[in-house]
Order: structure tokens, then sequence, then C-alpha cells
């Protein structure tokens, strides 16, 4: 019997420099993700959605009412939407999936704190956010001629995504923590997701006045879509337009310390005041 | 290697003193204390709701208790990432990510206990041969058995080469073969490693196969705790007995019997002739709960009348009528 582990087991185990636990769990999460999972099958579905959008804006010149820069905005505002949708949902699917499926109390049998291992998940959530940008910049490639604005439209769309990103996965990962089921989890991310996303497909008069500013300022997906319409589309300089990244940033940092503070409680069970 | 023990002199392992859990208003756990030692297995029994699975959990350092403490190895409760290095459970249905290979997710373990890559490979592989599943190794979870899935959990309690085990209704679900082939693998763990296995379940029968000690937990508190023999002992004494004699010779036996010393009563079982029921007066079950006497009298008697016992069998004897002695409703 392999009892054979014994004492030279304990003695490897305390003195082998080992990789941190939260890196070993990102690096499984995003196995699970990429290799084994649903990570390439969501990504295939996006580029299908880019590529058919980006014929259309290509080739049709009867439905292609968007002139060169809109439609480029246009894909990098597409993968902004879908990469943090997809960042958040699968965030939120962390925690309360595992606990659903019954693989979390293993976890926490391990001497990682609970924060290591929310840690490690966020991370892993978080790689189908570059993923997607990666995926929307040959469609960028494609669609640049006569704009001049490639590079200064993936940059802005690699920030404002990136910030936008990890605050939507942390709120994600938050939701999860407290979540009792998979479908509360979900549905609340999907649902705070939607609401926030709507002012951005309002007509550019619905929010005038200094109240609708304030409100396309404080919501970091508004802010951040309308920073990347004016750089890309306005040809405006990113000092100009700094003001609109506060929300992002903000909300970055807010979400991912909160995120922090909260998964310090995760538990086995779910719900509030456990 | 295995490790030298001895179970009576060894130093406890695992001490509870007096540990409470409770949710809210509810107490799943009441005054819980216990001591276990290096190589001991204990059967953790009780009816479902009894707080098995919450004191499991409490000594697992997965719920903190309410009261109370408890030191592993030494290593008092309020410093459970230390505690979790030293002990490996099997939780009760416990879920398995089923895209990951056996060999996957041990390793995958293996690492979040410290272990560099490419000795959490080695481990993983030297576990799935303990538990009989190194064939399987490449093979997806989603294609392992129930039985199999079980023993992959107990493997994967053992990445740490924990010194206490917790399993928590291992065998639930399980067929007989699988049962056995489970309280084997207990069995051995405790032998040939020492490792101390505290095993949760409630079915007796395999309690009374596997576990020499025995805590009978009822409405989250301690009713009993012993060897699985003290329990019968204590409890429930043997008060009737069912012998069955030939036939023709169930009227001497009959006689014979009512001239035997000790018993309080004497009766045709069944309306079968050569069945014959048994029962013992007070002062006879005193003697038997103290060890001593009990039945002798009866059989001496037949042995004495010519009578051949074709078989002899006690009621209450037996691990399940303590268990259902000490946890029936009130």
């Amino acid at each position: 019997m392999a009892a054979a582990n014994d004492e030279v087991t304990r003695s490897q185990m305390a003195s082998a420099p080992s990789t941190p636990g939260w890196l070993v769990v990102a690096g499984q999460e995003v196995r699970d993700l990429w290799l084994a999972g649903r990570g390439p099958v969501l990504v295939l579905a996006f580029s299908l959605l880019l590529s058919a959008l980006t014929y259309l804006a290509a080739t049709n010149k009867e439905l292609n009412l968007l002139d060169q820069k809109d439609t480029v905005n246009l894909v990098m505002q597409v993968t902004l939407a879908v990469g943090v949708a997809l960042a958040l949902l699968l965030s939120a699917d962390t925690v309360s999936g595992e606990r659903e499926r019954g693989t979390l109390e293993a976890l926490l049998l391990t001497p990682l704190s609970p924060r290591e291992i929310a840690l490690g998940k966020l991370l892993a959530a978080l790689t189908v956010w570059p993923v997607a940008a990666a995926v929307s910049v040959p469609y960028a490639w494609a669609l640049r001629p006569g704009t001049g604005l490639f590079t200064d439209a993936v940059v802005a769309e690699i920030v404002v995504g990136t910030l936008v990103a990890i605050a939507f996965a942390s709120f994600g990962i938050i939701v999860s923590t407290f979540a009792s089921t998979n479908r509360v989890s979900l549905a609340v991310g999907f649902f705070v997701f939607v609401a926030l996303m709507v002012p951005t497909q309002l007509p550019g008069g619905a929010a005038k006045g200094w109240l609708g500013d304030i409100f396309l300022r404080v919501n970091p997906l508004t802010a951040g879509a309308h920073f990347m319409d004016k750089v890309i589309v306005n040809n405006h300089t990113w000092s100009q337009e700094a003001g609109w990244l506060v929300a992002p940033i903000l909300a970055a940092l807010v979400a991912a310390t909160a995120a922090v503070v909260v998964t310090g409680r995760l538990r086995l069970q779910g719900g509030i005041g456990r | 290697m295995v490790r030298p023990i001895d179970e009576k002199t060894a130093v406890p392992i695992l001490s509870a003193d007096a540990m409470w859990r409770s949710f809210g208003s509810v107490m799943a756990v009441r005054d819980l204390s216990f001591e276990a030692r290096p190589g001991e297995i204990i059967g953790l029994l009780g009816p479902n709701g009894a707080g098995k699975t919450t004191a499991i959990r409490v000594l697992s350092t997965i719920l903190p208790p309410t009261r109370g403490k408890f030191t592993l190895d030494g290593i008092p409760h309020t410093r459970p990432a230390e505690i979790r290095r030293r002990i490996g459970v099997l939780p009760e249905s416990s879920g398995y990510p089923l895209n990951q290979t056996g060999g996957e997710f041990l390793s995958y373990h293996a690492r979040l206990f410290g272990h560099p890559a490419h000795r959490a490979r080695e481990v993983a592989a030297a576990l799935l041969t303990e538990v009989g599943l190194a064939e399987r190794a490449s093979s997806l979870i989603a294609s392992y058995s129930r039985g199999m899935r079980q023993r992959l959990g107990v493997a994967r309690a053992l990445v740490n080469d924990p010194k206490v085990i917790f399993l928590d209704e291992p065998t639930l679900g399980l067929d007989p073969a699988g049962q056995r082939q489970m309280l084997q693998l207990i069995r051995d763990l405790a032998r040939q490693r020492g490792t101390t296995v505290i095993l949760s379940t409630h079915f007796l029968d395999e309690v009374e196969e596997a576990c020499p000690r025995v805590i009978i937990l009822n409405r989250g508190q301690v009713v009993a705790q012993g060897t699985v023999a003290e329990m019968r002992r204590r409890v429930a004494a043997p008060r009737t007995g069912r012998l069955r004699v030939p036939p023709e010779m169930h009227g001497r036996a009959l006689t014979a019997l009512q001239g035997a010393r000790g018993l309080a009563s004497v009766q045709s079982a069944d309306d079968h002739a050569g069945s014959l029921t048994i029962t013992l007066d007070e002062a006879s079950l005193a003697e038997a709960q103290n060890g001593r006497g009990g039945m002798n009298g009866a059989i001496a008697a037949l042995v004495d009348a010519g009578v051949p016992i074709l078989s002899f069998e006690l009621e209450g004897s037996r691990l399940s009528d303590a268990f259902f002695s000490m946890t029936k409703e009130d």
C-alpha cells in the first residue's frame, strides 16, 4: 500500500517551494474553461457574431449605413459588451456553481484560504476578456482601411474592457459567494449587467442635461462606451476624455476591494447572515 | 511503511472537549467530547439528523464550533489551516468535476496541498493504485460508477497523507460488493497507514464489521460511546433467547427449561415444534449486564436433560438493538 509516502511526503510538502495555491486554482480553472469547458464554444459563437457583423459592414452597401469609423467602433463596443458579460457570468458561476455541484467542500478542506480560492477562480473567469479582445483584433484590422485608428481603437478597447471586466467579474464573484443557488447568482449577474447595459443602447439624446450626464458618467459601462466612442469615432485624445475613465477605474477598484473582503466570508452554504 | 501504533497507550490524535454547534436556535451538536488514538476506527453512528455531518464539519474546520474546543495532533481548532493539512475528508454526497480524469483530479488536489507538479502526479498515481483505480486513471470521472467515485473521494482525502480521515457515509448508495471494498479499504487505511478513521454511517452492520469503537449520536447529543461489545452489554444486554431443538424433544426441552435457574418464562415459539423462546428473570438479567451468567442456566438444563441444541440466538445482543434502544423517540 502507498503508505510509503509517509514522512517523506510530509517533509517534501514542508520544504519544497510550491506554486501559490491561488495560482494552482487559477491554472486548473483555466484548463477546465479552455480545454474541457465552455470557453472555446463561447469564443466561437462570439467570433461568428463578429464575422457576420464585419461581413455585413464591409460588403453590403445597402445595409451598411455606418461609416468606417463607426463600424470599427461598433465591433469594439460589441466586444466590450460580450467580453464583459462573459466575464461576469463565468465569475457568477464560480462559487455557487461549485456549491451546487458539491465540489466546494473539497476545496474548502484544503489549506487554502477562501480568498485564495476565490482569487484563482476570479483570474480564470477574467481570461475570457483578453481572449474576446484578441478575437476582435483581426476584425478591427479588416475594417481599419481609411480610418487610421486601428491602434487607438484596440488600446482603448483593451484599457476600458479590462477595467470594466475586472469590475463586473468581481461583482459576479461577490454575488456567487452569497448566492444559495447558481440560478440566483447567474440571474442577479445578468439582470445587473442588462440594467447597466441598456443606457448604452439609448439614442444619444436620451440622456440629456446634468442628470443624464451624471448617469452616464457613474455607470462604468456607459462611461467606458462613451470614452471609446469619443476616441474612436471623434478622434479625441485620451486626455480630452479622461473624465470618462473615472467610473471604470473606480468601479474596478471598489468591486475588486469588495470582492477581497467578501470572499473572506466564503462558506459552504450560501445566503446572507450565515 | 507501517506506522507502529499502540492504541491503548498512544496519545490521542483527536480530542474534542464539550463541543457545541448551533444554527440559530437549532442545536445540531451538543456537548460532544471524545478522544481518538492513532490507527483507531471510530464509528459515528446515529439516525438521520443526529448531527453526524455537522460534527464532522466542525472537526474538519468547515464550521467553527459555537462552544467548546478540539485539538487535532495537538493543534487547537483556532488554527484551521494547520488542521486541514493533517486531515482528509470524504464529505457526504461529495461532487466531482466530471470533465476531469481521476488522475487530473488527484494531481490537482495534491498540488493544493503543496506538492510540486511532478510529485503531485506521483502521489496521484500511487493513490489510484491504492484504491484500485489505477487502470481508470485516464478515464473521465463522468464514466466512473458511484463506487469508483467514492473510492476516488477516499484517494482525494489521502493526498496529504492525513493523520485523521473523516468519512461521511462512504458506503451510501453502493452495492454490497462496493460496500465490502470500501470497508476493506477503511480497515487497510487504519492498519497499514496508522490513520485514525472517523466513520460516520447509519449502517449498523458496517460499524460492527469495521469499527472497534462507536459513538452514538442522537439529536446532536452523545448518547453512548465505547466498544461495540460495551454497547451491547450496557444498553441491550440479552434478555430473550430463541432456541431450536429436535421437534420430537420439544416436550422434554420445555420441561427441562421450566425447572432451569434464572428464567422468568419459557414459551413455545411460533407454533413450530422444536422452537422455544426463553426470557431471563431480573436477577439473571443483572448478571448478564455485568457480563456473567445470563443464559448459561438454560443451556445447562438442556444439556443435563440430554436435549441437543440445534441453534441458539440471543435477542437484544446486536449493536442494532443497542442503537434502537438509545435513539428511539420518546
